[in-house]
């Protein structure tokens, strides 16, 4: 039973790291790729990780170790996203040719008169 | 059981590690690359704490957490630099 349920978390998040993957390479411009890099933090690593937690016990050695790296990406990760999606818009890096809207542009601009 | 399990997993996150080595090398901006940098150490992590897991060795946990944490670290500190210049 426990070994079933290791699988299927495992499964999860390997099938969601591997979309994240594909995503990271073929997605056009750099504002897609920062989702698709959140993305398989969030569904792809915390599955992983609580495969280990319900492999080992969550107060074993080995999960709790895993809870806390658990906690640690769910509060980190979003906000490393974040920043780096901002900066790369301050700095002008251009989105892909066939995007429709670019809400942030008028409100920047709108701030600065 | 569950030992193989987690070399399983450990391998396959190294295997979807590796093509993002490309991603690395050739992305077109500076930004590209740190999405696959962050993506990379992220797999780094699960990896070690997987196998941590299958060696029954504790020090791996110490170097994914110490890992983990340092990395989201080195994105803030580019995304900072960046925006705003060295200072």
């Amino acid at each position: 039973m426990t070994a079933a349920l290791v699988i299927a978390a495992a499964a999860v998040g390997f099938v969601f790291s591997l979309s994240g993957v594909v995503g990271i390479l073929r997605m056009p411009d750099v504002y897609c790729r920062i989702q698709c890099s959140s993305k398989t933090v969030t569904m792809g690593a915390l599955p992983v990780l609580l495969a280990l937690v319900i492999g080992e016990g969550p107060f074993s050695v080995y999960g709790s170790r895993a809870l806390l790296v658990c906690g640690l990406l769910a509060v980190v990760n979003p906000a490393a996203s974040h920043a780096l999606a901002r900066a790369a818009y301050r700095i002008g890096i251009p989105m892909w040719h066939g995007a429709v809207e670019d809400q942030p542009k008028e409100q920047w601009l709108a701030e600065r008169e | 059981m569950l030992p193989d399990v987690y070399i399983a997993v450990a391998l396959a996150e190294i295997g979807l590690a590796a093509p993002l080595l490309l991603r690395l090398a050739l992305g077109p901006s500076i930004c590209d690359r740190v999405v696959a940098l962050n993506a990379i150490s992220t797999q780094a992590t699960l990896t070690l704490l997987c196998f941590a897991a299958f060696a029954q060795r504790t020090i791996y946990l110490d170097v994914g957490l110490w890992l983990s944490s340092f990395s989201y670290l080195g994105t803030l500190v580019w995304a900072r630099y960046l925006e705003r210049g060295l200072l």
